[in-house]
């Protein structure tokens, strides 16, 4: 049986009054692998964000355990002027871990060096995070994230803008992240195909459209039409979610 | 060299007080600058100058309350007498850092609009404040509001000293906690920090050192060094650490030697600080254009 970590109960998403999504019931389990795909402006981030308890929902209950959370902004937010090298990003990471008027000691030191071998950049460690390239900047929010030691890593659309290579790449990164070190994982993307063959359950999500299960139960050609409104050709071949569009020639 | 001497002698608390302003705007800039709110520091010197001007309408009479309440007479105590025009200079600043503090998330205006808006209000309050003030003729009124480099004298030295104190404390106590609400306040939140806590506290420092250094050096010295030095730092460094000791070197170095020029050439100090920091910033920007690296 697996165990629940995350549950919300009839929880409706938005700002200030603005509702996005009502009535989400959705329960997360421990070493779940989910994404959370749909549209621009479906309400992907505010759901992320209401999560983290960044934002309150507006109505309905989240239940969390003492769960860490280690989370990866879209990489776009995070925009320094001050040149800050790669150790002093991924040691953020540890603050949370730390108390209120603690330094870094060699342990965060060590779980810094740890985050960025795991990510593979750490001949970066002491480059400024403002001359790294896309895909780099990815590997250390990425790094930071997991040098909160966290139960559960949220990545908010990781892949954007990357070019191919560092795309797949850093998706392989993240399968591994959740096959050998057994992390849950949500991974919020718009890119459909980012997802479909890794992830083990699907949130699918529209203003007023919401479904959640497992992937071969929510990814059908009706519930894409009702996601994107737009029609699409779902096939498995070899394992494989293929999804084309049906207004392609 | 004569000119130095009497300089010292005319003014030490003026010189030492400028190093110290500089310092704390150079240091606050550097902050206010990598924010991306560089224009937080224009609207919070003319919300600092609103608080000034309100405290010339005598409508609450802070300095007879503090009076009363320690037994003291107000006359005798120049500090408590110059108390109230730095009292609301500062409770202006706060109110508008406690609500630019809670603005970072809500997504219907910008928080530039926002500043944007609180600006015109406080130029408009500054002016009525000051039509309505029963104490002087408007443009009297207008030269005590702006503050003056060369009017630094014993206890304003002493409270820019207290705050340049604070400042670093906080700055140095809380550095994990201010860096990372700064950095990316939203992912500090995700892992467990209270973001809008420790931007609420980053703000109020930032306030009371913009309000109360306008205050006592004016609103162009005070704006100017939150940006200038800040600048250059920036523009040089290739380490967090060093940005923030070039702003605060710049910072302390340039507001003598501008004093000094002010002196000799007789132009007004605050105008002759900003020009000279200015000449530095471009000879250090056109040094890096010209080394390809601008």
């Amino acid at each position: 049986m697996e165990k629940t970590i995350i549950k919300f109960n009839s929880v409706t998403i938005g700002y200030g009054k603005k509702k996005i999504i009502e009535n989400i019931n959705v329960s997360l389990l421990e070493n779940d692998f989910v994404g959370i795909v749909g549209p621009n402006g479906a309400g992907k981030t505010t759901f992320l964000r209401t999560l983290l308890g960044n934002l309150k929902p507006l109505s309905g209950t989240i239940e969390k355990n003492s769960h860490r959370f280690g989370y990866v902004p879209q990489r776009d937010t995070v925009q320094p002027l001050l040149p800050y090298t790669v150790a002093d990003v991924v040691m953020m990471g540890r603050y949370s871990l730390m108390g209120v008027f603690d330094k870094p000691t060699k342990k965060d030191r060590e779980a810094v060096d740890t985050s960025l071998e795991y990510v593979g950049i750490q001949h970066l460690k002491n480059y400024n995070y403002n001359s790294l390239s896309g895909g780099q900047r990815q590997r250390t929010l990425i790094a930071r994230a997991l040098a909160v030691e966290p139960n559960i890593l949220i990545l908010d659309e990781p892949t954007n803008g990357m070019d191919t290579p560092s795309h797949y790449s850093l998706l392989d990164l993240i399968s591994g992240l959740h096959n050998q070190n057994k992390l849950t994982i949500l991974l919020v993307s718009h890119l459909l195909s980012d997802v479909a063959n890794g992830v083990k359950r699907l949130i699918l999500m529209e203003k007023d459209f919401f479904q959640y299960g497992l992937i071969d139960e929510v990814l059908s050609e009706e519930n894409l039409r009702k996601t994107y409104s737009s029609d699409f050709h779902v096939n498995k071949i070899d394992d494989e979610y293929v999804i084309t569009s049906k207004h392609r020639n | 060299m004569e000119t130095v001497n009497q300089l010292i002698q005319l003014f030490p608390y003026a010189i030492m007080g400028s190093i110290l302003a500089g310092m704390i705007c150079g240091f606050l800039g550097t902050f206010v600058v990598s924010q991306r709110v560089v224009f937080l520091g224009a609207t919070l010197t003319q919300v600092s100058v609103a608080g000034v001007a309100f405290s010339f309408l005598h409508l609450i009479n802070v300095e007879g309350i503090i009076a009363s309440i320690f037994g003291i007479t107000v006359s005798e105590h120049s500090f408590l007498h110059n108390f109230e025009p730095a009292f609301f200079s500062l409770l202006f600043a706060i109110i508008v850092v406690l609500i630019f503090s809670q603005t970072y998330r809500q997504k219907v205006l910008t928080q530039d609009g926002i500043l944007g808006i609180i600006f015109v209000v406080a130029v408009a309050l500054r002016i009525m404040f000051i039509q309505k003030s029963p104490i002087a003729e408007v443009s009297e009124v207008e030269s005590i509001l702006k503050g003056d480099i060369l009017f630094i004298g014993q206890s304003q030295f002493f409270t820019l000293l207290g705050i340049f104190l604070f400042t670093v404390i906080i700055f140095t106590v809380f550095q994990k906690q201010l860096k990372f609400v700064t950095f990316d306040a939203d992912s500090a939140s995700a892992h467990g920090i209270n973001s809008r806590f420790w931007l609420l506290i980053f703000y109020i420092v930032v306030g009371m050192g913009i309000s109360l250094t306008t205050r006592f050096v004016g609103d162009v010295f005070t704006f100017s060094y939150l940006i200038i030095p800040s600048s250059i730092g920036l523009l040089v460094s290739k380490r967090v650490s060093q940005v923030f000791f070039i702003a605060v070197l710049v910072g302390a170095v340039i507001p003598p030697i501008s004093i000094f020029l002010a002196f000799k050439f007789d132009f007004s100090s605050g105008p002759a600080a900003v020009i000279t920091s200015f000449v530095l910033f471009l000879i250090v920007y056109g040094y890096k254009k010209i080394k390809g690296e601008g």
